[in-house]
C-alpha cells in the first residue's frame, strides 16, 4: 500500500516555491492533517473527541487493543458487586458516529519518529499510520514483581476488566476470618485515593456480608496515605476500626502467587485468603519508548504534551510526566488525563493553524471516593501554568503549579457525596466517550 | 472591569487580530475555550450536562459572580475547592467563553 502523506503530495505538485513558502496551517488545511492517538482510555478518547470537535477537518485515528474501554473509575464497586461490568463500560460508537473519528482495534507495537509513521499489529496484520501529531495515552504499565507473581492467580485489578472480575469472584468467597491482603504501590502511581477506596469498600462489603472476624491488611510502600489523609485516617481507625489494618512503609521484597504469600520490609503474610498486589507502576511501553525519568514516565511540555525530541509525539495521562513544584506532583487520573487531553488537542489545532500556543493554561482533577456502600468522600486539585518551585521554593522553571489541593471536610463525607460521585461519573464518561 | 467590559475589549482587540492572520489561517482559538472545557468533566461538554448544574446559557455576569463566591468563601462543596484553581482573569475568560454557549434552559 502506498502512502500518500503531504510531502509526497507537495512533491508531487511539483514543489512550486510559492506554495512550499505558505505556511503550515493552509497545506494542513488543504490535506486535513492527520492525528493518530493511541490508547482509548480517558485521555485518548477525549483528545480524540476535541480535536473533531474543535478542529474542522483534521482527520484522527484512534487505535485501541480492545473494542471498549472498562473504566476504573468506579471499578471498585464493581469488586463488591455494588455495580455490574456493564456499567462501566464505555464504547466507541458515538466518537465514531458522532465526531466523526476514525476507531482501529489494534496494539501500536512500534514508532517511526523520523518518517512519522506507526505501526499498528490488528487481527488482520501490520498496518502503517502516516501522521502530522501522534499523541500516546496509553495508561501504565506495571514494573516487574520480585518473586513469583501470576496476575491470573492474585490479581492486581488496576485495569479493569477480566481483572475486576477475578478480583470481585475471590472476594465473594471470603468466610469469617478470613484476610483479604493489599498493596498500594509507591508513588506515582494511577488514582492516589483508589487502593484507599478498595480498602474501604472491600472492609465494608465483609461488615455488610457478616463475614466476622474477616478483615483487610493494607501494605502501603509509602510512608502514608497519599490521598485524603483525614477522611481515609477516619475511615481505617473508626468507620472499619478493627476490620482494616493500615500498615506503612511496606515495600514489597518477594511475592508468591502460588502460596497467597508476599514479604515486605514491614509485615510477612502467609496464606492469605486473597492477595491482591497492585504492583508499582510506570508509562506503557509504546510510550515509554521515547524515554523515561528516573521515576519511569515520560517528561513533557506542560503547554504541548509534546516530547522534547519530537514536538510533534505527545504523551497524556498515566504515562506523562508533567514539570510540577517539588511535592506537588500532577496526579494520575482519569481526570486528570481529560484534562491534559484538552490542553493538548488545543495545542496541537494552534500548531497547525500557526497559532501561538496558550499560556493561559489549567487543569485539574475532581473525584468521589466511596468510604462505605452508601457514603463516599471527594479530593479536589487544581494546577496552573507558570512558575514552578523546588523544595526551598526556588523558581525551578515552567510547568504546572499546584494551586489548590483539598478533601471533603468530615461533615461532606457522606450520602450526598455517594450520590454525587455517580453524577461525576456519568458526566466525565460522556465527556470523554459520547 | 465588568466581563462585558472584557467582552467589548476582547472583540475590539480580535478585529484586527482576526484580519490580519486571514491571509495565514481561517481559525483564531475564542479566548476562554480550551480553560472552559475544564469545566465539562463535571457540567458535561459545552456545559449542558450530562452533570451537576447546567453552565451554558447563563450571562457572564452570572458566572463569574458564582464563581467569585465560591471561591471566596469557607469551603464545603467541591466547587468550593475547583473555584481555588483559577486566577480572576481565568474566571472572566471562562465566564465570557460559557455565556455564548447555548444551554438546554436547566439550572
Amino acid at each position: 500500500m502506498h502512502r500518500f502523506n503531504r510531502r509526497d503530495f507537495l512533491k508531487s505538485a511539483g514543489a512550486i516555491a510559492a506554495f512550499a513558502a505558505i505556511p503550515k496551517a493552509v497545506s494542513a488545511a488543504v490535506t486535513g492533517a492527520r492525528v493518530v492517538v493511541v490508547g482509548g482510555g480517558f485521555g485518548g478518547a477525549t483528545v480524540a473527541k476535541y480535536l473533531r470537535m474543535w478542529g474542522g477537518n483534521v482527520q484522527v485515528t484512534l487505535v485501541d487493543p480492545n473494542p471498549n474501554h472498562i473504566s476504573c473509575i468506579l471499578s471498585n464497586l464493581v469488586v463488591t458487586g455494588a455495580l455490574s461490568m456493564s456499567r462501566i463500560t464505555l464504547g466507541y460508537d458515538t466518537l465514531r458516529t458522532t465526531h466523526g473519528v476514525s476507531f482501529l482495534q489494534g496494539k501500536a507495537v512500534g514508532i517511526d519518529p523520523a518518517g512519522n509513521r506507526l505501526t499498528v499489529q490488528t487481527s488482520s496484520g501490520n498496518r502503517v499510520l502516516d501522521y502530522d501529531h501522534l499523541v500516546l495515552s496509553p495508561g501504565v504499565d506495571f514494573s516487574p514483581a520480585p518473586g513469583n507473581w501470576n496476575p491470573n492467580l492474585t490479581p492486581h485489578a488496576w485495569q479493569a476488566g477480566a481483572q475486576t472480575t477475578l478480583l470481585k469472584n475471590q472476594l465473594a468467597a471470603m468466610r469469617s476470618n478470613d484476610t483479604f491482603v493489599m498493596t498500594v504501590p509507591k508513588a506515582p502511581y494511577r488514582c492516589p485515593p483508589g487502593p484507599y477506596e478498595r480498602a474501604c469498600v472491600v472492609a465494608d462489603y465483609l461488615r455488610v456480608k457478616g463475614r466476622t472476624g474477616a478483615k483487610v491488611i493494607v501494605l502501603d510502600a509509602n510512608s502514608d496515605i497519599q490521598a485524603e489523609p483525614e477522611a481515609f485516617n477516619h475511615a481505617f481507625t473508626v468507620t472499619h476500626a478493627g476490620r482494616i489494618q493500615y500498615v506503612r512503609n511496606a515495600t514489597v521484597l518477594s511475592v508468591d502467587s502460588a502460596t497467597r504469600s508476599i514479604s515486605t520490609t514491614a509485615m510477612n503474610i502467609t496464606n492469605a485468603k486473597v492477595l491482591n498486589y497492585i504492583p508499582n507502576q510506570r508509562a506503557g511501553g509504546i510510550a515509554a519508548s521515547l524515554g523515561v525519568n528516573p521515576a519511569g514516565f515520560v517528561p513533557v511540555n506542560a503547554l504541548s504534551y509534546g516530547t522534547a525530541a519530537f514536538p510533534n509525539i505527545h504523551v497524556i495521562g498515566d504515562s506523562c510526566a508533567v514539570p510540577a513544584s517539588d511535592g506537588k506532583a500532577v496526579p494520575k487520573s482519569g481526570h486528570m488525563a481529560n484534562a491534559q487531553a484538552k490542553v493538548c488537542a488545543d495545542a496541537i489545532l494552534r500548531t497547525l493553524s500557526g497559532e501561538a500556543l496558550d499560556t493561559n493554561v489549567a487543569t485539574g482533577s475532581a473525584c468521589y471516593s466511596p468510604v462505605t456502600g452508601r457514603t463516599a468522600s471527594w479530593l479536589s486539585a487544581n494546577f496552573i501554568y507558570g512558575d514552578i518551585y523546588d523544595v526551598n521554593g526556588a523558581v525551578k522553571g515552567k510547568g504546572m503549579h499546584r494551586v489548590d489541593l483539598g478533601e471533603a471536610p468530615s461533615n461532606g463525607v457522606n450520602g450526598d457525596s455517594y450520590q454525587d460521585m455517580f453524577t461525576w461519573a456519568d458526566s466525565i464518561f460522556a465527556d470523554s466517550f459520547k | 472591569m465588568s466581563p462585558n467590559m472584557l467582552r467589548l475589549r476582547t472583540l475590539m482587540v480580535g478585529i484586527p487580530l482576526a484580519l490580519a492572520s486571514l491571509a495565514v489561517s481561517a481559525q483564531v482559538t475564542p479566548p476562554g475555550r480550551t480553560l472552559a472545557a475544564q469545566c465539562a468533566q463535571c457540567h458535561g461538554t459545552n456545559g449542558n450536562g450530562p452533570g451537576f448544574d447546567e453552565i451554558a446559557g447563563k450571562s457572564a455576569r452570572e458566572i463569574y459572580n458564582e464563581l467569585l463566591e465560591m471561591k471566596s468563601r469557607p469551603v464545603e462543596g467541591i466547587m468550593d475547592r475547583q473555584a481555588r484553581g483559577y486566577t480572576d482573569e481565568q474566571m472572566r475568560l471562562i465566564s465570557e467563553y460559557l455565556s455564548t454557549l447555548p444551554g438546554n434552559g436547566g439550572d
